[in-house]
Order: C-alpha cells, then sequence, then structure tokens
C-alpha cells in the first residue's frame, strides 16, 4: 500500500520549505528511517526520514522547489501501484522544470533581471535574434501603459510583450517608433548565451561576437544561489542597521579566574571526577547571566515603540556551522547551575552542527552573545539581533601590561565588545552593563560554586 | 612618419598594409624576400599545387574503378615545377598589385626595428605611429647532429630539388611532413616518415589521426610513430625504434619536418623593448605587444601557425590602431591537412575537452553517408566527428576527414563562432548532393 511523504512542519511558525536535494533517486529502494532528502527552513536545513520502507515509486519536486508544509513531496509503496492519487495538484506546475519568468519555485531558476538599458520589453521571441529582454522575464508591466494600434501589432508581429515603460506619444503612449527602435536597438543572442541566460546569468559589457553578438563569454558568472539561511541572514541584518541605533563599547575583563577555573576543572576530569566540561565561553555565558539578573534593562525586546522587559533570560549564542550562522537559544538560563548551562549550550550546538535544531529552539532569544576569540579576534562590532537590545561578542583572551606599584606585570585579559540599540540603552548603562560583568567574569570562581 | 610601417609581406602582413592603405593610412611594408612570404612562396600554395599533381597521379591509377582506363600516370618534375612557379608567380603578381592599388609603399631589405617607432631598412631609417611585426616563422632546427647535412631539406629547400627522389626519409608527422609523404609516395618516392609521438598530425582529434594514420599507411608510405631520431647523415637516419632498438634508414634525402620557429631573431624586439621569447611575441587577443603602438600578427606571435589566423590577426589590428576595437576569436579558427584525404577540424578537439573537463556528447559518422562522397571516393575511408556540449548542444569541435572537407568546413566555424546549438543547425538547409551531408549527419546525431 502505497503512502506519501508529506513536506513536515518544522516549527511553529514555517508555512514552506525548500527542498535542497533527493538522497533517493525515483525507483531506489529505501529502509524505514533511511535519508530520502534534504530540506530547508529559513533557519536550518534539515534531513527527512523515510517513514516506512519501500520503493521510491514518485518524487513531485526538483531540487530548488519551495513547498508548502504538508504537501506530499514524493510517494513511497511496491512498483506498480498507483502514484496519482498523492500528486499535489494545486502545485504542480510550480515544481516543473526551471523555465524562464518568475516562476514561484526558487532562486535558481529565476530569470535574471533585465541587464541591457533598451531591455524594456519583457518578450518571448524564438529566434536567437531575440532582444536580451525577451529572456531576462521582468515582471508584468503595470497596467498603465498604452500601446498604439500600430505599436501593438509591431509587438504582436515580432513576439513582444507589453513594454514596461511608458513611450513618446502623447500621455505616455508606446507608439510603433518606440518599439522599432528599442527592437533595433536591443542587443542579439547567440544560441548558447540565451540559454545561460535562462540559468540565471547576466550580461555584463558589450557582445565580443560578429556584429556585437552576446557570446556566452560576454556573460559573467552566474548568480551563487543563496541558502534560505543566508537570504534570511541578509534580510535580517539589513533591518537590523536600518532599525536600531547600534553603538559598541570595548573593554576587556580580567581573565584569570577564567582561566584558573578552566585549568581546575581540566584537572579534576584528568583525575577522573564527575565534572562537567564547562569551557571559556560557558562561564562567560553563566556571567552574562547573571549580570543580566543584575542590570534586567539589557534583557528586553523593542517591539513596535514599545519595550518588553523579560522575566526570563533566554540566551542566544551564535554558532558558525557548515550550514551558515545558527543562533541556538537556552531558555531560562537564569533557572541553570553553570554545569546545566554548559550542557546545555553543549547540546544545542551538537544539533546546530548535525541540522537538527528545531525552529523553535532557535527563537526567542532576549540576549545574544557571539564569540570569535577562539579566532584570535581582540574586538568587533557585533549586529544586534532585534527586538533584542544588546547583544556581546566575547573576543581572546591575551595579556595585557597591568601597574603594580613600579612594575608592569602582564596579565591574561578577555577583550567584551557590547553593542547595544541606543533608542533603549544610552552609553553610560551600557558601559555600567560591562562593568557589571567584568565583576562577574573576573569573580567566576565563586559564581560557579562547583565543588573542585 | 608613417601612419603604420608593417614588418614582413606574408599573409599576415601584406594583408594588414592594404587594408590600412585602403583606409587612407600612410602605409609601408618592409620585405625582404618576397612578397606573399612563406605561404605564397613555399608553404601553402606550392605544397598544394603538388598534391593537386599526386592526386591527378592517384585518380589516373585508379582510373578503372571510375571506369576510366588510363594508360600510364607518371609525374614530369620539371612541369610540375614550372607550374609551381607559374601559380606562384601569379599570385605574388596578385599581392603587389593590391598594395599598389591599395597605395602601399613596398620597401625591400631587411628591416630592423631601432626603437619603438623607428625601423631601420639598409642605411635608410623609418618612423611610424604603428609597427606591425608579422616575420613570420621559418622551419624548426630541433638538436639532431648532422640536421645541416648535404641531402637534408626542409620544407624550403625541399622545391629546389633537381629531381624527384627515389626516396625520401621525413622527420615529423605534422602536417607539413604529412604533407609531403603524400604527394611523393603517390609521385613514386618510397616515403618513411618518422614520428617522435605515438600519434601523427599532433594537435588533431585521436579518432581522427588514428584513421589518418591507417589511411596513408595503405597508400604505402611508411609511418614510424613513437621513434626518436638521433642523427642524421647524407643518405641515413639513425633513430631509436618504439621498442627501443637503435635502427637505421636510408634514404637518397632526408626532409627535416619538425614544425616551425617564430622569427624573432634579428628584428630588434629587444631594442624596442617588445616582451616575447622564442615561443613568439605575446599579444593580447586585440594584437597589441607589451609595447604601445608595436602590434604583432600571424607566426611570429606563436599562437596559431596558420595564415588565416595570421590574416585576421592583422585585420585586427589595423582596426584597432586606427580606432577600432576588435578582438580575434581563437576558438573558431579551422585548420585543414591536405593529405588525402585530408583533414578539415574547427574547435576543441575530444581530447582538449577531457582535459577541461567539460561535459560533452560526441557523434562519428562515416563519411559515405554523403552520396556525393561515396561517388567521389571508389576506395578509402573517411569520418565525420562533431563535439557538442552535453547540456545545450552547443558545437564545441567538428573534424572531418574526407576529400572536400577543407571547402565546407568553414560552415562549421560559422556555427561555432556564432555559438549555435545543434537544434539550431536541425533548421539550416546542405546542398544535396555534397560531402557536407555527411557533416551534417553528425550534428544531428550529436543531438541525440
Amino acid at each position: 500500500m502505497a503512502i506519501a511523504v508529506e513536506m513536515p512542519k518544522l516549527g511553529n511558525t514555517v508555512e514552506e520549505c525548500i527542498l535542497t536535494s533527493w538522497k533517493k533517486q525515483k525507483g531506489d529502494s529505501v529502509a524505514e528511517g533511511e535519508i530520502l532528502a534534504e530540506i530547508e527552513t529559513d533557519k536550518a536545513s534539515f534531513e527527512l526520514p523515510a517513514p516506512a520502507a519501500g520503493t521510491l515509486l514518485e518524487v513531485f519536486f526538483e531540487p530548488g522547489a519551495l513547498v508548502p508544509v504538508f504537501t506530499n513531496i514524493c510517494v513511497i509503496g511496491t512498483p506498480g501501484e498507483n502514484v496519482e492519487s498523492f500528486r499535489p495538484a494545486a502545485i504542480a506546475t510550480a515544481a516543473a522544470p526551471p523555465a524562464p519568468g518568475p516562476a514561484p519555485v526558487s532562486a535558481a531558476v529565476r530569470a535574471a533581471p533585465p541587464a541591457a538599458p533598451a531591455a524594456a520589453f519583457p518578450a518571448a521571441a524564438p529566434t536567437v535574434a531575440a532582444p536580451v529582454a525577451a529572456v531576462t522575464g521582468t515582471p508584468a508591466p503595470p497596467p498603465q501603459i498604452f500601446l498604439s494600434p500600430r505599436a501593438r501589432l509591431f509587438a504582436k508581429q515580432h513576439g513582444l510583450a507589453t513594454p514596461a515603460r511608458a513611450g513618446s506619444g502623447p500621455g505616455g503612449r508606446v507608439l510603433e517608433a518606440d518599439l522599432i527602435r528599442l527592437f533595433r536597438e536591443s542587443p542579439r543572442l547567440s544560441s548558447l548565451a540565451r540559454k545561460r541566460l535562462e540559468e540565471g546569468y547576466e550580461v555584463r559589457g558589450s557582445g565580443s561576437g560578429i556584429n556585437h553578438l552576446i557570446l556566452a563569454r560576454d556573460l559573467g558568472e552566474p548568480p551563487v544561489r543563496l541558502s534560505k539561511i543566508r537570504e534570511t541572514i541578509a534580510r535580517r541584518m539589513r533591518e537590523s542597521l536600518a532599525s536600531t541605533a547600534q553603538y559598541t563599547l570595548d573593554s576587556v575583563a580580567d581573565a584569570r579566574g577564567l582561566v584558573s577555573l578552566r585549568n581546575k576543572i581540566k584537572a579534576a576530569r584528568q583525575q577522573g571526577r564527575d565534572i562537567a566540561d564547562i569551557s571559556i565561553n560557558d562561564m562567560v555565558m553563566f556571567a552574562v547571566v547573571r549580570a543580566l539578573l543584575l542590570m534586567p534593562e539589557l534583557n528586553a525586546e523593542f517591539i513596535d515603540g514599545k519595550l518588553y522587559r523579560r522575566s526570563h533570560i533566554n540566551l542566544g549564542f551564535a554558532c558558525d556551522t557548515e550550514r551558515g550562522l545558527l543562533v541556538p537559544v537556552v531558555r531560562n538560563a537564569e533557572s541553570l547551575s553553570i554545569s546545566e548551562l554548559a550542557a546545555e549550550v553543549r547540546a544545542l550546538a551538537g544539533r546546530a552542527n548535525d541540522g537538527t535544531l528545531t525552529a523553535d529552539e532557535m527563537s526567542g532569544a532576549t540576549f545574544t552573545v557571539t564569540n570569535l576569540g577562539n579566532l584570535g579576534i581582540t574586538s568587533f562590532t557585533p549586529i544586534l539581533n532585534p527586538p533584542q537590545v544588546a547583544i556581546l561578542g566575547v573576543n581572546t583572551i591575551e595579556p595585557r601590561p597591568i601597574r603594580r606599584k613600579s612594575r608592569i606585570v602582564y596579565v591574561d585579559h578577555i577583550g567584551l565588545s557590547l553593542t547595544c540599540d541606543h533608542q533603549i540603552i544610552d552609553g553610560a548603562p551600557g558601559a555600567r552593563f560591562l562593568k557589571v560583568l567584568r565583576e562577574q567574569i573576573e569573580n567566576i570562581e565563586s559564581l560557579a560554586d562547583l565543588k573542585l | 612618419m608613417y601612419d603604420l610601417i608593417v614588418l614582413g609581406a606574408g599573409p599576415g602582413g601584406y594583408e594588414a598594409a592594404a587594408r590600412a592603405g585602403r583606409m587612407g593610412k600612410k602605409t609601408a611594408l618592409i620585405e625582404k624576400q618576397y612578397l606573399g612570404g612563406t605561404c605564397l612562396n613555399v608553404g601553402c600554395i606550392p605544397t598544394k599545387v603538388f598534391l593537386k599533381s599526386s592526386k591527378l597521379i592517384t585518380d589516373c591509377k585508379n582510373g578503372l574503378s571510375y571506369g576510366v582506363r588510363v594508360a600510364s600516370a607518371e609525374l614530369d618534375w620539371a612541369a610540375l615545377i614550372e607550374r609551381k612557379n607559374k601559380v606562384v608567380a601569379t599570385l605574388t603578381q596578385g599581392v603587389e598589385t593590391l598594395l599598389k592599388r591599395s597605395g602601399v609603399e613596398i620597401i625591400r631589405g631587411e628591416g630592423k626595428l631601432i626603437n619603438r617607432n623607428t625601423i631601420q631598412v639598409g642605411s635608410e631609417t623609418l618612423s611610424a605611429k604603428n609597427i606591425l611585426i608579422a616575420t613570420g616563422s621559418r622551419p624548426a632546427t630541433p638538436p639532431i647532429p648532422g640536421l645541416e647535412s648535404a641531402g637534408v631539406l626542409d620544407s624550403n629547400t625541399i622545391f629546389e630539388l633537381p629531381a624527384l627522389p627515389s626516396s625520401l626519409a621525413i622527420i615529423g608527422g605534422g602536417y607539413i611532413g604529412l604533407e609531403f609523404a603524400c604527394f611523393f609516395a603517390a609521385a613514386g618516392t618510397r616515403v618513411t616518415v618518422l614520428e617522435m609521438l605515438p600519434q601523427i598530425a599532433a594537435g588533431s582529434d585521436h579518432d581522427i589521426s588514428s584513421r589518418l594514420l591507417a589511411e596513408l599507411r595503405k597508400q604505402g608510405i611508411d609511418i614510424k610513430t613513437s621513434c626518436q631520431v638521433t642523427s642524421v647523415e647524407r643518405g641515413s637516419i639513425h633513430y631509436r625504434a618504439e621498442d627501443g632498438s637503435a635502427a637505421t634508414l636510408e634514404a637518397e634525402y632526408v626532409l627535416n619536418a619538425t614544425g616551425r620557429t617564430p622569427a624573432v631573431d634579428g628584428i630588434g624586439l629587444e631594442a624596442a623593448g617588445v616582451d616575447f621569447d622564442q615561443k613568439g611575441i605575446k599579444t593580447t587577443d586585440r594584437g597589441r605587444t607589451s609595447v604601445p603602438g608595436i602590434w604583432a600578427c600571424g607566426d611570429v606571435t606563436g599562437r596559431r601557425l596558420l595564415a588565416h589566423a595570421a590574416t585576421r590577426e592583422g585585420l585586427v589590428a589595423v582596426a584597432n590602431m586606427f580606432g577600432g576595437d576588435q578582438r580575434i576569436r581563437y576558438d573558431a579558427i579551422p585548420s585543414v591537412i591536405y593529405t588525402h584525404p585530408e583533414v578539415a577540424s574547427v574547435g576543441k578537439t575530444e581530447e582538449e575537452l577531457k582535459a577541461q573537463g567539460v561535459d560533452y556528447k560526441k557523434s562519428l559518422v562515416p563519411m559515405a553517408l554523403s552520396g556525393r562522397w561515396l561517388l567521389e571516393n571508389a576506395s578509402g575511408g573517411g569520418i565525420a566527428k562533431v563535439l557538442v556540449g552535453a547540456k545545450y548542444g552547443e558545437i564545441l569541435g567538428v573534424h572531418v576527414m574526407g576529400d572536400l572537407a577543407s571547402e565546407f568546413i568553414v560552415a562549421a566555424a560559422v556555427m561555432i563562432e556564432n555559438e549555435m546549438c545543434v537544434s539550431d543547425v536541425a533548421e539550416i538547409v546542405f546542398p544535396h548532393p555534397t560531402v557536407s551531408e555527411a557533416m551534417k549527419e553528425a550534428l544531428l546525431r550529436a543531438a541525440e
């Protein structure tokens, strides 16, 4: 008995996912739990296991397709069984092979934007001599463009669609002469170049072929298809800078406590004692939680002009994974001991690397920590994750000169870069938070309260 | 002050000078030896005169296959040389007429660059806004002891032979060696070709060169591949055979056909600061050298040692020196080996595509698919091979072994030049009956 496999709902807010790739091909036999496909939300990518054993009878979507959740994406069953009843009717066309035009499939098959200045005509002329505009699939023209009857005839005879911009006639009416001029001035494409354009390449510079024919070599490189995660990061970062008043404060904290505690933990574990493996980053995160408890105004969200002080600390931490930047969230971090916090961070980071985080595990942070210290960074400018009002960047530990009476001694310090939203957090409170945080860090051994 | 001085009157130089002259530019052309260069005097043209005659002999000998009884056919060396000289004279006269009508001043002598815009010819010093170097190439002399011996010829001196030799040993199985081998073998000379590489016709697609090797051997040409000539003396060649053993070959004459070397020496490139090495003058695809105002075209650039490539490079350089913006596209320059059967190619070989990691599809069809080819060739074989991109079917390479291929390969060059795909070719009508129909068939099958 054939069964359909649905696109799962991978989080409360997820409505559609990209089918990144098929791990099994049509006709392959699959065991229950074997990975069928890789799918991607705007937050992370996931592997889709087979719900039952059988043969993969049919797949309904090409890699790259954007599929609504709960839509059938493939059928598993016994060879010979009818699969047509499972075919998702409404969106069948959206999964068709790449075609020019703004089909709602994916960035990979979306036609390139018009590149030439004369590309005013979203048309579909079938010859080699088609103007560039003929294959670039510009968006549908606004309805207020009018064509003269002769222009309309010319457009029909030359396979041109209604132009996207006004013509030279009265009231912006497009005249035949406008179309003739643009048709003649439009660059011509070689057969190969036209096919490449449909793939997303763009014309760069003039045609180098005979009579300025645009050859494949005149096209640049095709655009790199952004992952859903990358698109989301790009949008969020732009929105962050556009909608907040960010500034960054740099400071350093005496790191001798961190280093000492870390060494003690290592030594204890080497002796076989049952002590959690707590990293320096875990300690800093624990110190951040303590500091936020002391200065709750930084544990807040600023949404549509309204400020919400959050009673629980949901601490996000940036993870650099193969799939891109992910920010898992430790919920109710104020209730965790340092060992519990470290365990939670470790578990979430592991799932981030495996791509098995759920969307809910990556949302709801009230404050974020990001660490570039292991890459030797001494200070940087973290970008806020709105609606959060602050983010802490953790830097490398390095010795700094300290005057002690008449002597200069070198003491390990850890760099701290705090970005705040000046809409909510002024400079002095931001600086005070760093001061409180420094005290927590310098006092970490007693705060951690480990029986070492 | 000239607008342009061209150094060398081969097919690169004279065409460029004539173009500049017709554009109304004050142009001089310096030539030390002969108008028309290697191509007209000791290259393309004289060898094709020879090959026309040998083809005639072959056809006569095979006359009965075509229903024609010919009592005997033999080469008259003196008459052949006379015809060759007549053809060459007609063509060089044509070049001179063209240059004069174009208003080009022809200066006889050896030109040498003094600096970036001055050339010395004898005692005269000429200056120009632009200088186009088109000095061509000369037969290569690899370090084989004895090459300078009497009885060792090159592709220039072979035309000075007093009579048809009884036997000829040719060092080099490239297009020069093979064309001479074909001629002399048909004319009645016992011919041996010694080639260093495992294949003949280096640079050709292997599907073609392996079949050409078989065809030429069938004609009685002894071709030894993978053998290294160690020394030469009058009447014999010593070489290491494919199995590594030392061997000696007796022959009345030895022909050194090991390729050609760009003629970069003695023309003052150092004085003018032009970037070059023994492989040629470095040029851009717009014909520029490293020195502004100095341009180069043809064999001296070492790019494509072909007369038609030289002409195109020269014309591109002239266009660019006088305000144009043209580029040479090297991927659609056809080449021909005028053996019998002849080989015509354009674009990439399968070996090149493999080396470049290109995803391709190929088709091979026998020339006998063409009725015209079949009736023209009572014996022998031929093949048309087409290489296209796997995804879009764009034409990447066309290689044809079969007589008359040289006359229609330009159609494939046009297709490649315009980046046509095989789906476009399906709309092109080929005349019937012609040999080109075999190429069409190969093109269409490549799409399947």
